[in-house]
Order: structure tokens, then sequence, then C-alpha cells
């Protein structure tokens, strides 16, 4: 590397990136079709027999009729919410693929945010008391641990 | 004749594990390491009891003999004959004696790797825990989930077939291998973790050894879960290739452990640092992968991939729960005397990175793990049933991945030691400028979205640091900055890279839509165009195959249809893609027509660079390869573990600053300029 | 020479590893109890939020062009039986309920109710011509997500006050049709839940 880059160009860059982040930020205009209202509640509703698969990707009957249930009832002008509560109180809370934030289950959120902070925080003091103890003295004895390795060899 | 061959086997391989165990135990408790020689003729046994097995099994299920019950259970005459070979695997308790073939495989290489060495008590050790291991499987075929159990086949009997979703596709033949030669690999690493932790000894040896294994899991592990994810795209139907499944998770897991320790015994490796989290990370890999087969043979959680409950769930928990409490008992009593006490110089440097790197993995691997197993925890505490689906993974999962991007363009250029804000600003020039370059480019292709558009700045910006070190090492080396652990490393990172944006893409900007086609009408979606020209049907013996023509952009036509199978009245789909390097067009037939009419029911996805993610595992799996390639041949005269004899625990084998030659001064961080 | 002295490992850090695997064993214990205790997936299937609660409403035609309504059979058991001709362990069921339907004609205390899942008409008319059952056969349409049936077969029933008492997940037969009944009768406000006896 010959010269080291001016801080003028990581000032453009810093624009850059700034101005391509608010472009993408920016909502596309693509109207929230039915069908995407459709397809959002059905990928996060599971389905009852497939084990493991979303209302939208299985083709069990079941998961069939949950999602023609769902465009009924979105055609009828029901709220997310509504369809929501509908299914879970058919199917039980178990329907609904995302975990709830309240109560017991919300711990499934807030552990692993507990954790990672419990663990960088750790890490943090960690490089500090790192930073801070010198190196471990080299005594005569160490030196001669080493001289007698590499004499081995 | 074949179940008794088989089950011969099986019990040649028990006794051989059982015996071979308690007589590594008894010779290492005695001190007469002469008799730890021994433990080739037990590998040997072992792998000969395996083998035979393996071919009775074959030989029954290409013959078709339903004399042995999982052959009458699987098996039919009506399978095309190489996925009778596949068939072994395709149910739980012949994916068992693949798993016992591979790990005697493994016991065997081992043998023969340390053959040199085989009266050291820390190669004592790690066979001793082989052997429990492979006793362990042996006994499950003995017991619990004994393939070779006999039934008498009424006449003319035939045979269910294996479930016609495998039957599809030639990728049912691989995945499983690779991913067992990977899974099981992890074996190895672990035993000699085992043997450091009982022994208190960690030496260079060690070291290498540990490490060469597990990436060489490591890199099967990978091609096994990217096989699995491409199947799932072109199998099952719904376009996914990855949905948070239990049987996924529970590949995944070891593969992110696994991961962490493989950055993090370089720092060990430099520093002598992070020795027992190195061995815990080792302990923990193993454990997950018994934990993870617990959760996906006992039934206890629902899984596409599930194969049956059965008897083999209590024993696969005890088994995790003894592993569980060796690992985490010698840890807590050896540990404290292996840590060694270095530090690192400053956070910024290379090691920092790799422990900001190991902290991002470990936290992946609790986070998938937590919600995996989070539905039986609520359960036991208030009884209720609940899910946690793909929503709450990707929600979670997505920082991590972020980061974990970031780190990879930050940790390659970052030297051992320490840096300063000046030379990272001075090495990452480019790479930052390839980054924005990458998100510029993708907004103005109309990417829209703050997640997927910072993953491709930060996919150019990792894909650019490693870049830089290649084209540095190249520079330097010539061919030779190919490969090397760091060179083959920022292939690997090139593949993550492209994994990691292809999946940005794939999943942010799916488009669909399910439409009802008379012959000759068109569907639109994302700019693609489909026709549907018509039906043709196929009759083979054992289905009824039902295809729809399709015409893709007027260019092309594809067939995605439907079988109906004669046995058991599965209707199974089968979708058709058409790929480019842009985007893939699904199609699946979700309906033929109702009587008296003619129109279809079709479903078309489109997503923009899901084929980048086979071609990045690809470059992963290369990459991987090019890894393995020793950086320079090592001097038979190099120091290796110390003397048995000389019993010293407190004292760590290796000083702190390791001998020169110890060090693979070739793969130095090659393109790292500063010296060491 | 010493080699013990010659590594001094600070006396802040000693133990660590010690903790570390005391704070593992003690996240790792429990769940691995919470493991063991777990039933089979399968074995859930059978509860079900509708039990104890009213029946949801079956309002509709039967397949003969008839009127029908759920709610005009209270005042007697009602097995709603939802089924399937594809679907095997339903064909196997059959008689068995053709038996337990004739069984409680005399009494009017019981009878069956079929509702179709996701089958054509034709099928569930000609199968219903060849195996027999005089009882109301209704298409399944948005009763299936009312009842929140998954699979088939499924049962529930209804008891007399209009209360859904159980549900039978999988096949049943006669004789536990009326072992059941006779069970929850003793009980009316109980909520109970059984697997199939096929």
């Amino acid at each position: 590397m010959s010269r080291p880059p001016r801080w003028a160009s990581w000032a453009l860059m810093a624009l850059v990136l700034t101005v391509s982040l608010v472009v993408a930020a920016r909502p596309d205009g693509a109207v929230r079709t039915p069908e995407d209202r459709i397809f959002a509640i059905a990928e996060t509703t599971k389905c009852p027999t497939c084990r493991s698969q979303s209302v939208a990707e299985s083709e069990a009957p079941i998961a069939k009729e949950i999602r023609a249930d769902i465009a009924r009832r979105v055609e009828s002008g029901d709220t997310d919410q509504q369809i929501r509560d509908y299914l879970r109180s058919r199917f039980g809370q178990e329907v609904e693929l995302r975990p709830s934030a309240t109560g017991v289950t919300g711990l499934v959120w807030v552990l692993p945010v507990v954790v990672v902070l419990l663990a960088s925080v750790g890490l943090a003091m960690g490089f500090r008391r790192w930073r801070r103890t010198g190196a471990a003295p080299v005594t005569d004895a160490d030196r001669a641990i080493v001289a007698e390795a590499r004499g081995r060899s | 004749m074949n179940a008794a061959l088989g089950s011969g086997g099986v019990a040649l391989g028990l006794a051989a594990s059982v015996v071979g165990a308690v007589s590594m135990a008894v010779a290492l408790a005695k001190g007469r390491t002469d008799l730890l020689r021994n433990s080739r003729n037990y590998a040997l046994l072992i792998l000969l009891g395996a083998v035979v097995a393996v071919i009775a099994m074959e030989r029954a299920l290409i013959t078709r003999d339903f004399t042995v019950a999982y052959v009458a259970d699987n098996g039919s005459s009506r399978t095309p004959a190489v996925y009778n070979v596949a068939t072994m695997w395709s149910a739980l308790e012949g994916s068992i004696l693949l798993w016992a073939l591979v790990l005697a495989g493994y016991i065997v290489a081992v043998a023969r790797k340390f053959r040199d060495r085989l009266t050291d008590p820390l190669v004592g050790w790690a066979m001793l825990t082989m052997f429990v291991v492979a006793a362990f499987f042996f006994f499950l075929m003995v017991g619990p989930a004994d393939p070779f159990t006999t039934f008498d086949p009424p006449f003319g009997y035939d045979g269910p077939g294996p479930n016609p979703l495998l039957q599809n596709h030639p990728l049912m033949a691989f995945h499983p291998p690779m991913l067992y030669l990977g899974y099981v690999g992890f074996t190895v690493p672990f035993a000699f973790a085992i043997a450091a932790l009982a022994t208190g000894r960690l030496g260079e040896g060690w070291l290498v050894a540990t490490r060469r294994w597990t990436l060489f899991a490591w890199g099967f592990l990978t091609v096994g879960i990217i096989l699995g994810a491409w199947w799932s795209y072109e199998v099952l139907g719904w376009g996914g290739y990855w949905a948070w499944d239990p049987v996924e998770n529970a590949s995944f897991l070891p593969w992110l452990t696994a991961t962490a320790y493989l950055h993090s015994v370089m720092v060990q490796e430099r520093r002598g640092m992070l020795r027992v989290w190195n061995l815990s990370l080792l302990c923990a890999t193993f454990a997950l992968t018994i934990l993870g087969t617990f959760l996906t043979r006992s039934g206890v959680l629902d899984s596409v991939h599930a194969f049956t409950e059965s008897g083999i769930g209590p024993a696969l928990l005890g088994f995790f729960a003894v592993i569980v409490a060796v690992s985490v008992g010698l840890v807590g009593w050896r540990g404290d005397r292996l840590r060694s006490p270095s530090r690192i110089d400053s956070p910024l440097s290379r090691e920092g990175s790799f422990m900001v790197n190991n902290l991002l993995f470990a936290a992946f691997a609790f986070v998938v793990l937590l919600g995996t197993v989070f539905p039986l925890i609520v359960e036991a505490v208030n009884g209720d049933q609940i899910s946690v689906g793909v929503p709450y993974f990707n929600r979670m999962a997505m920082p991590i991945g972020l980061l974990l991007l970031f780190m990879m363009a930050v940790a390659p250029v970052l030297p051992w030691r320490t840096a300063s804000g000046e030379l990272l600003r001075q090495r990452l020039y480019w790479p930052a400028w390839i980054g924005t370059g990458a998100m510029v480019l993708a907004v103005l292709l109309g990417a829209r979205g703050l997640a997927p558009v910072i993953a491709f700045g930060l996919g150019g910006f990792a894909a650019g640091a490693a870049g830089r070190q290649i084209v540095l090492a190249t520079r330097r080396q010539g061919w030779r900055g190919f490969v090397g652990r760091a060179n083959g490393g920022m292939i690997v990172h090139l593949g993550v890279v492209v994994v990691a944006v292809a999946l940005a893409a794939s999943s942010s900007y799916v488009s669909q839509g399910e439409f009802r086609l008379a012959p000759g009408d068109t569907a639109t979606v994302s700019g693609h165009t489909v026709r549907y020209v018509g039906l043709e049907t196929e009759e083979f013996d054992e289905r009824t195959v039902t295809r729809a023509l399709v015409e893709v952009d007027g260019d092309g036509v594809y067939a995605p249809s439907l079988s109906q199978y004669r046995f058991g009245g599965q209707t199974i789909g089968a979708p058709s893609v058409r790929v480019s390097a842009v985007d893939d067009v699904y199609l699946a037939l979700q309906a033929l027509p109702a009587e008296d009419e003619d129109e279809i029911l079709l479903r078309v996805i489109v997503q923009p660079l899901i084929m980048w993610l086979w071609v990045g595992g690809a470059i992963m799996a290369f990459g991987t390869v090019l890894a393995a390639f020793p950086g320079r041949r090592r001097r038979p005269t190099d120091p290796v573990s110390g003397p048995p004899a000389a019993e010293t625990p407190l004292t760590p084998d290796e000083p702190v600053l390791a001998p020169a030659s110890d060090l693979q001064r070739s793969d130095a961080g090659a393109g790292s300029e500063s010296s060491d | 020479m010493e080699l013990d002295e010659a590594v001094d490992v600070p006396r802040s850090r000693r133990g660590f590893a010690f903790v570390a695997a005391l704070v593992a064993a003690a996240v790792l214990v429990p769940f691995i109890f919470v493991l063991a205790t777990r039933d089979p997936a399968t074995d859930r299937s059978t509860e079900s939020p509708l039990v104890g609660r009213a029946a949801p409403p079956i309002m509709t035609t039967t397949l003969d062009g008839e009127p029908f309504d759920l709610d005009r059979l209270r005042g007697q058991w009602v097995v709603v039986n939802f089924f399937a001709t594809w679907c095997t362990p339903c064909r196997v069921e059959h008689p068995e309920l053709v038996a337990f339907s004739a069984e409680h004609e005399e009494a009017g205390d019981a009878t069956v109710v079929s509702v179709v899942f996701d089958d054509q008409p034709e099928n569930v008319a000609e199968f219903f011509a060849e195996q027999g059952g005089d009882w109301p056969v209704v298409d399944g349409g948005g009763v299936i997500l009312d009842w929140a049936v998954a699979q088939v077969p499924e049962s529930f029933i209804v008891a007399p006050s209009g209360l859904v008492a159980a549900k039978v997940v999988g096949g049943v037969t006669q004789a536990g049709l009326d072992a059941l009944i006779a069970d929850l009768a003793g009980q009316p406000t109980r909520d109970t839940t059984a697997s199939g006896a096929g």
C-alpha cells in the first residue's frame, strides 16, 4: 500500500452507505395485496398434522382447508389478529409458529439476549483484565524448560 | 441366513468393542502400556463385525430377502435396484447400522494413523473412549434397534418399499452417508478431548490430530447439510430448503460448535490459551450429535424427517446423560490444571476476533438448541403446548448471521497479537469499498429491505477481505497461496459469503402464486410467464405419474408431476425447477383436474439466487479440501507429547512460546504482514 | 528444578473451570430430566380445546339434500365422525359405526353424524350405498376448521347437553364407543380425552 487513504475517502464511503441504506429502508411502494396477507398469516400458522411445516408450505388436506379459510376471512374483512385468534381457539396455542412474547413462553425470546449480554460482558471483562495484567513473568525456570524442549528436537 | 450373518456381525462388533474397552481400561489402570498396542486388533475386529453386518443387510435388500424384518418393512421388489442399497439408511435400524460402520471405519483409521503411538496413554484413552462409543451403538443393534429381526413372510409377500418421498431422488443415496461421515467423525476429536482431560496432558501432537480430524468431519457435515437442503428443495414441493426442523437443527448444532472450535483452536496454537474451552467445545460437539439423534429418533418432537418412534429414545438419552456427566465431570476436575496463564495483548487482534467469533457461534448454537427444545420445557413447566417455528429462528439468527459476516471481514486482516485502528483502516480500505459497491449495486437492482441489503454489503465486505488475503498469499507464494489452512479457509469464507448472499436474496424476495390453468392459459409471477400446455400420463409398476407440461418464459418445457402410488395410496408431487443464475422458477403441481374439467392447480414460486446456495456449498467443500492440504511437511523429529513417565500435570506440555518448529509458518495467517 | 513453581496460576482464576462445570451441570441435569419425562408427540394429538365446550354448530344440508342442524339432535349422544373414503382406518371403522347406530336406533339415545373430509360427494354416496349406514352425512367445508380436525378418522362425542365430551383420534369400535359413552354419562361435566380403540 503506497499512501494511506485520506479520511475523505472514508467520509465518502459513509455517505454512500447511508444513502443506500436510506433508499433500501424506504418501502418500495408495492401495495400489500390480500394474497400477501394470506401468505403472511399462512406462513406463520403451523399445519396441525404435518410436523414442522407451515400451512403455506404443506399440501395436507387440513392445510389446504386452513389456507382457504384464511382467504375467506381476509376477504370478509377480518383483521390478522382476529384470524389468528380464531385459529388459536380451534387448534390451540401450538398452531402459532411464532412463540408469544409473554409469560413463560416469552423466555424463549429473552433468554438468548440475556445470555449473549452476559457472555459479552464476561468477554469484555476478560479483555480488560488481560490488558491490565502484564505478561506472565518469565523466570529462569521457564527459560530452562524452553531450552530443554528446544534441545530435545 | 442373512439375518444370522448380520446378527453375527453385530455380535462380533459388540464383543470386540466391549472387550477392547475393558482391556484398554485394565491396561491403563495397571500402567501396562505395552498392552495398549492391542487396540489395533480390537479396532480391526470391530470393523470386521460392522462390515459383515452391512454386507448381510445389503445382500438381504438387494435380493429382497423378506425373512429379514427390516427388508420386509422397507424393501420392495418394485423399488429400483440402486435405491435398495440406499434403503439401508432410510429407516431407523439401518441408519444405526450405517453409523456403526462409519464409526468402525474411523476407529481403524485412528489406529492406523497413530500406529506408532498406540502405547501412549493419551492415545490409549482415546481408543478406550471410541470403543465405549462403538459398544453403545452395537448394543443398540442388539437391543432396541435390531436390524436383523426375522420375519415369516406369507406367500407372495412384497414389502411396501421405502417412503416414496425417499425414492424420488438420487440425492437420497448420498445425503445420509455424507452426513454421517461428518456427524460420526466428531467422535474422534471427542475421544482425544476425553483422553487429554483424563491424562491431564495436552501435547502439540494432540492439537494437530484433533484439528485435522475435526476439519475432515466438519467438511463432510457441511456437504451433508447442503445436500439435505438441496434435497428438501428439489423434492418437498414448497420451494423451501431449510425449515428449522428438529432434524435439520440436530445436524446444524454440532456444525456450529465445530466451526467455533476450528477457529479457537488457532488461538490455542498461537497463545496456548482457551485449552479448556476447546476441550469443552469438542465434548459439546459430540454430545450434540447424540442429543440430536435422541431428539429425532425418540419421537418427543415432530419432524418432517422423523423416522419412527422406537425404544431407542431412553437408550440415547441415557448415553447423552453419561457423556454429559463424564465431560462436565472431567472438566470440573481437571480443567483448572490444564488452563494456561497466558493472555492476549489486545482485543483488536486475530485472537480477540476469534474469541468474538466463538461467542457468536456459541450464541447461535444456544438459540437453535433453545428453540428446538423449548416446547418440551414449556410443556414440563406448565403443561401448555406451544410451537417455536421459523419466525423465531429467522428473527434470532439474522443479527447473529450479520455479525458473523462482519467478523469474517475483519478477522482475516487482523494480525496476531495486536493491531492499531490505523492498520485496520488501511487493510480494510478496499474490502470496505467492495462492500459498499455491493450494497449500492443491490439497491440499484431494486433490492429493498434493510436486512438483506445490509447482508449484501457485509457479504461484499467479507468477500473483499478474503480476496485480499488470497491475492497477497498468491503474490508471495504462487500456487501455494491457495492451499494450507489459512488460504483454504479464505476460500471457505468466500463460499460462506456466497451462501449468505443467496440466503438473504432467496428468503427476502420470494414471489409466488397459485393458479388454476386450463390448457393454453398463462400466468405471470415476478416477470416470468408460465404457460400450461397439457397433461401426460405414464404408468409404472408401482405408480402412475401424471405430468403437467408447462412452458416457462417461452423457452423450455418443464414437467411438474403428481405420482399416485398403488401401494399405500399416497400421492407424491415432484416439482420441476427452471434454474438460472438469476433466479429459480419453481413449479409444483398441486391438483389434477377434477372429472370433466381440464384445469390444473399450479403453484409457481420465483426465488432469486437459489443456485448460488449450492455453488457456495461446493466452494466451501473445495476450500475445505484446500485447507486440509498440508502446508509444510512436519519433520519426523518434531516434538510430540511428553513421555508418559513424567506425570507432571501442572506443567503444560507446550511452553507459552511454542517452539518455532511447531508453528506452520506457511499458514501463519497468510497475507498477514506482521512478523511473528 | 521445581516445576510446580514455574507456573503461577492466579488465585482468582483457579477454580473457574470447576465453577463453570457446576453451572453446566445445574443447567443440564434438569434439562435431561425434562427430556426423560416427555411423552411421544403422537400421544398429544388427542387433546383438544373443544372438549368441555359447546359443540360448534353444524348447520348445512346433507348429501341427500336434506337440511341438517346439529342442535336438533340435542337430548341424545352424537358421534360426530370425520372421515374420507380414501382413508383406510375410516373404512375399517365404518362397520363398527353401522353396528353402533343400529344398536342405539331403537332407544334413540345415541346416533351418528358423518362429516366428509376432503373427498368427492359421489365417492361418499357410493361408499354409503355399499357399506350401509343411514345417518346424516354432511360435507366438511368450514365445519372441519370449526372442529379443528387435522386428520381422519377423528370422532367427537357430543353429550345430550350439546357439549363436546370427548375427542377420539383414530378408528372407533362399537364396544369402545359404548364404553366411552357409559363412562362419560357418569360424569357429564368432566373434560375427558381418549385415544382411539382402533
